[in-house]
């Protein structure tokens, strides 16, 4: 009692004494001073915001721009020049934004693909022992990582595919795959009845290689024996569905494209827009996979590739078990960042007119209606989600790869 | 007494050195390697030779017009007949002595940033920098300085591509070094707007942010208000570029020993002080190759302008192209020139970036 007496007694003292300290200490306690400041960022932000949305509101109504969702529902009135699924101009605007979204998922699959097995391509090549292939490598990096993707759509686009011959003079691979200035066209595989049993046995095969490589490693942690897991599940996947297809008849046709006139039909046709863009994106994307494949590699101590050798590991074996393992804990984070680039990059489709989501959507459909907020945000957020996907993915994919720590 | 005398070495087996043996351990250190190269000296000597005739040897290098290009290679009248759009847009020609004058004017700031004595260096080339993009817009567009004002609809060309850059990077950087700071700060509603600020503007695609610039900015300003289209696409890269810059910044402060923030609190220096004087030149010199590579991913955006009609300098080209007195299928020709040129720029700025980090790495050895 009498001890705390005092204390508030010395305290109160201190205070009258220095009456200007104890002003002084309000405005320099650092919880006062972040609230004030976050206040005032409060504020400021209420302001701006309201400011912008209040001009925005005035602005639509003097040019009589409409707002909300409802144009979604209307007919669009343009054609779009592909499409995965059946789509005419008289479709509403919720078709068109499907059908640009799945052309976007299309080139940046096809994007994914060829850039992983570019960069992945050259990203060993830097390693050869052979200097030619050693400066290949090198070269082929530094030239595409250090132009304009923009350019590089450009160029594959008008200046490469543009200068293919005619139809009637195509480039042409065993009378079944054709190259021209329209584009190429490949030959189709048409299911007749039964067949889609193939699909399902192709389907289990997978399931089954999924399993197959669970008992294998299972066995081989519980008795050392080791199980040819790769050459079985090849077998697998291709046996399978192989084996259904002969005992229901081989129920497929093969339908080739067709000189008719001046251009091709039937058959599987990729339009020049989608081939430049997703030469150009996965050239591009390559050069960059390429550089991270080498810094990944080159993460690995060499210890460990010593470390192998002196306990007997042939070097394939090395390059498989211990140094691959290891770089894909460099690579994956690279990749993932550099996969969701390249699904971004994706709307330089509307350079060339390829009917990507962006194209079609924040192009061709804020054009027409006039509606630029709702059409940019849409579009905006299913980029959002697709890189948050392909995020995801990537983390889970990593989580496999990573060192797991004791 | 019989000293011992060592006979000579004798010479390495001829094979293990010399140019034979290189050739060996280089280019068919196994029958894989040698079919390798065997295989890659094949495609160069079928591709090199025509490739050389065509750029070179039957090319045509004289003349003004389409007409003078009569040999079968490459026609380099079409690049030099259309070099000043290219390089300069529709800028009059007369005054074309003022883009040159600001293109000096930034080598010497970026040189002087460099060079200058180390006493007034930090605050000298911050002064010049802030001061560039006024100074640039001052003389380019000539109002200020009782020049004949050149609009920015005459801007263009690869010197656009290098100004907006420049002028885009300069004001991005105080501003991303606050989105980092505030990514950072223990404030969790400050901590909370940057970090949606910078995920926004990574996150989404570059050219929806153009077309926000273009379509949807004008919007947002009072009615009335006419803001220059090249101002808008200019505060679009600012904050597409302050986005990722903090980013490179943020990975700056966390590899900045906590040691030195200890160090700078227990001398008694304010937040500011701590963070200017201590931090930030620190922070600075660790991120500079980061700040290079995304400058230079910048710089090879500035070429989306032209999606929303801005003559940089991939549109000069397209406009060249589909010239109707020029219309012999120049393509090649012309894009070949612009990848030249932007692959020279940003090639240089990759060396560069590598050489700063070859000399952090040294420092940190000594």
């Amino acid at each position: 009692m009498f001890k705390q007496k005092t204390l508030e007694e010395t305290k109160a003292a201190q205070r009258r004494s220095t009456g200007q300290s104890s002003a002084a200490s309000f405005y320099n306690n650092p919880s006062v001073r972040s609230l004030f400041y976050q206040v005032a960022l409060i504020a400021g932000l209420l302001y701006f915001f309201g400011n912008i949305i209040g001009n925005t509101l005035a602005n639509m109504e003097a040019t009589g721009i409409k707002t909300g969702f409802d144009f979604l529902d209307s007919a669009a009135g343009y054609d779009v020049l592909m499409s995965l699924i059946s789509f005419e101009s008289q479709d509403t605007y919720l078709r068109v934004f499907v059908v640009g979204f799945l052309n976007t998922l299309l080139v940046s699959a096809i994007g994914i693909v060829f850039a992983t097995m570019l960069g992945f391509l050259f990203g060993v090549m830097h390693f050869s022992k052979n200097l030619l292939v050693r400066k290949l490598a090198q070269v082929y990096v530094e030239l595409f990582r250090n132009v304009p993707l923009l350019l590089q759509v450009f160029f594959w686009y008008f200046a490469v595919l543009a200068s293919l011959p005619s139809a009637r003079q195509s480039l042409s691979l065993g009378e079944a795959f054709f190259l021209n200035v329209r584009g190429l066209y490949m030959p189709k595989l048409v299911g007749g009845d039964l067949s889609e049993w193939v699909w399902v046995a192709l389907g289990a095969a997978i399931v089954g290689v999924f399993f197959l490589r669970r008992w294998a490693k299972a066995r081989q942690d519980a008795t050392g024996q080791q199980f040819p897991v790769f050459y079985a599940s090849l077998g697998m996947v291709i046996g399978a569905p192989l084996l259904v297809a002969l005992l229901t008849g081989l129920p497929f046709t093969i339908e080739f494209p067709v000189l008719k006139g001046f251009n091709y039909f039937g058959g599987i046709s990729v339009i020049p827009e989608l081939m430049a863009l997703a030469i150009a994106l996965s050239v591009y994307t390559g050069a960059f996979i390429a550089e991270a494949v080498r810094a990944g590699v080159q993460a690995v101590p060499h210890g460990q590739t010593e470390a192998a050798r002196s306990i007997g590991l042939r070097e394939d074996k090395i390059m498989k078990l211990i140094i691959v393992p290891q770089a894909m804990r460099v690579i994956v984070p690279l990749l993932n960042s550099e996969y969701q680039s390249l699904v971004k990059n994706s709307t330089l489709a509307a350079a060339i007119g390829y009917p990507d989501l962006f194209n079609v959507f924040v192009g061709t459909a804020l054009n027409q209606t006039g509606q630029a907020i709702e059409t940019i945000f849409m579009t905006i957020i299913v980029y959002f989600v697709v890189n948050m996907v392909i995020s995801f993915l990537m983390n889970r994919f990593n989580n496999a790869v990573a060192l797991v720590s004791r | 007494m019989n000293t011992f005398k060592p006979a000579p070495d004798r010479a390495p087996p001829s094979q293990t050195v010399g140019p034979i043996a290189w050739v060996r351990d280089n280019l068919f250190s196994s029958i894989g390697n040698a079919v390798l190269t065997i295989a890659v000296i094949a495609l160069l000597v079928i591709n090199i030779p025509p490739l050389i005739s065509w750029a070179f040897l039957d090319a045509n290098w004289t003349g003004t017009t389409e007409a003078d290009c009569v040999k079968e290679g490459a026609c380099w009248v079409f690049v030099s007949a259309w070099s000043n759009q290219f390089l300069y847009g529709s800028y009059p020609e007369a005054e074309l002595y003022r883009i040159h004058l600001m293109l000096l004017v930034l080598l010497g700031v970026i040189v002087s940033s460099f060079t200058l004595p180390k006493t007034i260096r930090m605050k000298a080339s911050i002064t010049m920098w802030l001061a560039l993009p006024v100074v640039g817009i001052a003389v380019l567009d000539g109002r200020m300085l009782g020049l004949p004002v050149v609009s920015t609809d005459l801007w263009g060309g690869f010197t656009l591509n290098i100004f907006m850059a420049a002028a885009s990077i300069i004001v991005a950087f105080p501003f991303s070094f606050l989105w980092a700071l505030g990514r950072r700060s223990d404030m969790p509603f400050i901590r909370t707007v940057s970090t949606i600020f910078i995920e926004f503007f990574r996150g989404v695609p570059v050219l929806s942010l153009f077309f926000m610039g273009s379509v949807m900015l004008p919007l947002f300003f009072e009615q009335g208000t006419n803001v220059d289209k090249l101002i808008r696409v200019w505060l679009v890269l600012i904050f597409f570029m302050s986005g990722y810059m903090a980013e490179v910044f943020r990975g700056g402060f966390q590899a900045v020993p906590s040691g030195q923030y200890e160090a700078a609190d227990s001398i008694g220096l304010s937040f500011w002080q701590k963070t200017l004087l201590i931090i930030l030149p620190q922070v600075i010199k660790v991120s500079m190759p980061n700040i290079l590579a995304t400058f230079v991913m910048l710089f090879k955006n500035t070429t989306f302008l032209l999606i929303i009609g801005i003559p940089e300098v991939v549109q000069t080209l397209q406009t060249a192209l589909a010239n109707s007195f020029w219309l012999g299928g120049h393509a090649l020709e012309g894009y070949l020139f612009v990848f030249l040129v932007f692959w020279a720029s940003c090639f240089g700025m990759s060396v560069l970036a590598r050489r700063i980090e070859q000399q952090m790495n040294t420092d940190k050895r000594a």
